[in-house]
């Protein structure tokens, strides 16, 4: 009797162990699933190409991904950075709503242009159309 | 019921912990009573079923985002809980209540506010608060000293440490304050490769660190103190990029350390016992401690003794300050290693949840609560295992203390909704 508790004993000590290593390895592995899949919903919605930039960022005829809400300014923390003095830390909104692209201007000191067109506030945009953020020019795509 | 179900594999994974739980507490109270009863069930069940009740509450709610960061902030005070039954059984039903009111500040956090980012609003009302809380135990009335260090309030027989919290209020002003300013505090003019700090700028964050620095000196609490030059640094180097701000801190610790050492007769004591513990005059007195505490990471060896068949009732106040050698002498290097993945895991998860996060204050804020925990964790186990000078921080999760648990536990709660804000602005699950 006392040498099986003492084999229960260690076998539910072991299995402790066991427990959180599997557990361990568990939330690892559910981590990069949805990681995963995060990857494949957040599929770019369209592209902005990328068609004069003075400097170096963004490099001219690169591709930026879209996604459903992207902010647009100099600012580091936007989706897209365009590190260009003419441009404002938060300049432009780009989003799309019910499958159109609408631009949204934040208060920009040089504004936001819709082929080469001061949009007072919020402007549709269509694919094929070039926007001009500080002097830097992007256009959307599919 | 697709509601419920959106969160699977959180579920899934609280099976886990579950199964964690119960074999830690029969484990454990198998071997004091030598005997399986039912009783020691009770409070692995309970738990869990309140942490399965938190889940359904996060299902309920649509909360989107994470779904690892409940699984394992439960796996650690699950394990915490088995080992405050292992090391300090009569503090079990104080601990399981600071659990119940832990589950409570949780959905505290999840509820309020409506929109986490009115929390960069109120900047300097957290300031304000953050003083206050540091200053409450020097005030009368309601300032207690336990242990020669005076940094608790209390209310009758609940005792609080505020400096756990102002951790969180801390990380919440700088990621705030950081957000708004960041562009003139990272535009630096420099004098040959190093940058001029723009003072002016600082002068707030500033204040609030070297606030909060004479008040844990002057409480002698050590840990605290570290751990506020670290928070501050590293929210300094993430809101701009600037490498040479690590620098700075890193030469203000060694002289800080200098003139505190030369200051502080505790301070002498805890650099003394960390450098000679082994000597004659430490062994027996200052240094019993974290001698019994190697001792006890000698003992666990590659697998350990077997969960509550060590001897780490020979550390004293082993279930506060030592749990980690306690942990390790019973689990061994391999338990020991299992819980400091955990902890990387956690770190790791909070990181991706910054860099993902969509306004610079949710970036700044999920970066600096994660960054609390790496560096608590850093600094208790270095303590522990004599890589660094002993000091008084909680291993998160897992030592047994009210305040630390509650203020966690709001830390995976604001960690869960920077995740949900960002997958909603994403558009994902």
């Amino acid at each position: 009797m006392e040498i099986t508790f003492g084999v229960l004993l260690w076998s539910v000590r072991i299995a402790f162990l066991l427990l959180v290593y599997v557990f361990l390895f568990r939330s690892f592995a559910s981590l990069q699933r949805s990681l995963a899949s995060e990857r494949t919903q957040a599929r770019a919605l369209g592209t902005l190409v990328v068609e004069r930039s003075p400097a170096k960022t963004p490099r001219v005829g690169e591709r930026l991904s879209l996604r459903a809400t992207n902010a647009i300014g100099r600012d580091a923390g936007n989706d897209i950075a365009i590190p260009d003095e003419a441009a404002s830390a938060r300049h432009a909104v780009l989003e799309q709503r019910d499958e159109e692209w609408w631009i949204e201007d934040l208060g920009s000191t040089n504004g936001t242009l819709v082929n080469g067109v001061k949009i007072e506030k919020r402007e549709r945009v269509r694919f094929g159309d070039e926007i001009a953020i500080g002097r830097v020019a992007l256009r959307l795509e599919r | 019921m697709t509601l419920l179900l959106r969160r699977g594999s959180e579920l899934r994974l609280l099976v886990w912990v579950a199964a964690i739980a119960l074999t830690g507490f029969v484990a454990v109270a198998a071997a004091e009573t030598t005997a399986f009863d039912r009783s020691q069930v009770l409070v692995p069940v309970l738990f869990v079923s309140m942490v399965v009740l938190l889940h359904a509450f996060l299902a309920a709610r649509g909360l989107r985002g994470d779904q690892i960061l409940l699984p394992m902030a439960a796996c650690l005070t699950a394990i915490g809980l088995v080992l405050v039954q292992r090391l300090a059984s009569s503090l079990l039903a104080n601990q399981l209540s600071w659990t119940v009111i832990a589950a409570g500040a949780f959905i505290a956090t999840i509820l309020i506010p409506r929109d986490l980012t009115a929390l960069a609003r109120f900047k300097w009302s957290w300031a304000l608060l953050g003083v206050a809380l540091l200053v409450s135990p020097l005030l009368p009335v309601i300032g207690r000293e336990i242990n020669g260090a005076r940094i608790w309030i209390g209310l009758g027989r609940v005792t609080f440490e505020p400096w756990e919290a102002v951790k969180i209020v801390m990380v919440v002003f700088f990621a705030a304050y950081l957000e708004e300013y960041r562009e003139v505090i990272a535009n630096t003019r420099r004098f040959g490769p190093l940058p001029i700090p723009p003072l002016p700028y600082l002068v707030p964050i500033l204040a609030m660190w070297g606030f909060a620095m004479i008040v844990v000196i002057f409480e002698k609490d050590l840990g605290a103190a570290v751990l506020f030059l670290g928070i501050f640094l590293a929210m300094l180097y993430m809101a701009t990029g600037e490498s040479f701000y690590t620098l700075i801190g890193l030469a203000l610790l060694l002289v800080g350390g200098f003139v505190v050492y030369h200051a502080f007769g505790h301070v002498q004591v805890r650099v003394d016992t960390w450098l000679r513990p082994f000597s004659e005059d430490m062994r027996f007195g200052a240094g019993y401690q974290i001698v019994q505490g190697l001792f006890a990471l000698a003992n666990g060896g590659l697998f350990g003794a077997g969960l509550g068949n060590g001897m780490p009732d020979r550390i004293p106040i082993v279930w506060s300050d030592f749990v980690f050698n306690a942990f390790a002498e019973e689990t061994g290097f391999a338990g020991a290693l299992a819980l400091l993945a955990l902890y990387l895991l956690f770190v790791y998860r909070g990181m991706l949840i910054a860099l993902r996060a969509p306004t610079p204050f949710l970036q700044l804020l999920a970066a600096g609560l994660s960054f609390i925990v790496a560096l608590q964790t850093l600094v208790i186990v270095g303590g522990n295992a004599r890589l660094i000078p002993l000091t008084g921080v909680t291993l998160p999760f897992v030592a047994y203390g009210g305040s630390s648990l509650v203020t966690n536990w709001m830390l995976v709660g604001l960690l869960m909704r920077v995740s949900d804000l960002t997958a909603r602005a994403r558009g994902t699950e």
